[in-house]
């Protein structure tokens, strides 16, 4: 019981915390200001993504060629096609062709 | 409302490569739950209750390690603190919906949604709304269902297949097709450089300082030029 409650809390502030601007900014003017920094949201998260994803249990990023080749690979083959299936096959298999090589 | 069927169709193929890594980590939180000797249905509820897999390995596994219940409702809750971020960049875009989709949209709002999503946010609202809600119905559908089946079976991927580095490697991609000025390359940057520099902070917080430090040097950037 005690665990679907804690559940719920963390359900409740998840939910909170992906609506709450949308919410209130529903029918407010939001200033220019304002705009302009949150264009840089995406591009700055999705930086920060990448690399927090690598981090591994002791704490490091574990980035290494077979990593770096795949994401150039990956970045190329989305920019070029917009296809994510394409770009999850190819860059999955140099990734593993390259860790297996080294 | 007319439902456009090519739209609906693109937002769940755009969506299933997307889910692909999710599978493992889906089957990891299945195994958590089973080991974490909770109850079975209340560890599997957050596949719904929260829907977001961080959070809820996150707290799946500090009560099965018997830690204090607040302490692992507030570890779970630091973890989707990048939410409110994803929350204020979609406000604009959402403030051309129907209010009902403001309510509803934001449950969906994971980083994969997020992601995806934005970089069609100029896009015509009733577009925009068919896209979201045919991808977010599809990564819901999909979780309810691996980490269910993660409980059964426990994790059948293979470890070694390291699936995990797909959730990098798709979003690269996103992240280029988001990138159509420098001073967004700039951010993306800086954002990874100082998550990089803080990566031994505890929960990922790493990720909220690199995120906050893009947004920061991108803004002030972009008001330095002429």
């Amino acid at each position: 019981m005690i665990a679907f409650l804690a559940t719920v809390a963390v359900g409740v502030g998840t939910y909170l915390s992906r609506s709450i601007f949308i919410l209130a900014l529903a029918k407010k003017k939001i200033p220019n200001s304002v705009l302009v920094a949150l264009q840089f949201v995406a591009p700055a998260v999705l930086g920060s993504l990448i690399i927090a994803l690598l981090i591994d249990e002791s704490g490091s990023v574990a980035i290494g060629i077979p990593e770096v080749a795949a994401l150039a690979v990956g970045g190329a083959v989305t920019y070029k096609t917009r296809n994510h299936i394409l770009t999850l096959v190819v860059g999955m298999t140099v990734y593993w062709v390259i860790r297996a090589l080294a | 409302m007319s439902v456009d069927r090519a739209t609906v169709r693109r937002g769940v193929t755009d969506a299933l490569p997307l889910f692909v890594p999710a599978v493992p980590f889906a089957l990891v939180i299945g195994l958590a739950i089973v080991e974490a000797d909770i109850n079975l249905f209340s560890g599997w509820s957050g596949s719904w209750l929260i829907f977001g897999g961080a959070a809820q390995l996150t707290l799946v596994s500090l009560l099965g390690s018997g830690a204090a219940v607040l302490a692992a409702i507030t570890a779970a809750l630091v973890v989707n603190a990048r939410h409110l971020m994803y929350s204020a960049a979609m406000a604009p875009v959402f403030q051309k919906q129907p209010s009902w989709f403001r309510w509803v949209g934001p449950y969906v709002l994971i980083d994969q949604m997020f992601a995806l999503t934005v970089i069609e946010a100029d896009r015509d609202p009733d577009f925009f709304r068919t896209y979201y809600l045919a991808a977010g119905a599809t990564f819901w559908t999909l979780w309810q269902i691996t980490t269910a089946l993660g409980i059964a079976i426990g994790p059948v991927v293979p470890e070694e297949w390291n699936l995990g580095f797909a959730v990098p490697l798709l979003f690269i991609g996103l992240l280029v097709l988001g990138v159509d000025k420098s001073s967004k390359l700039v951010a993306a940057l800086s954002g990874a450089g100082v998550t990089y520099l803080f990566a031994n902070l505890p929960n990922r917080t790493s990720l909220l300082v690199g995120a906050l430090a893009g947004i920061v040097i991108g803004t002030v950037i972009e008001r330095l030029r002429p």
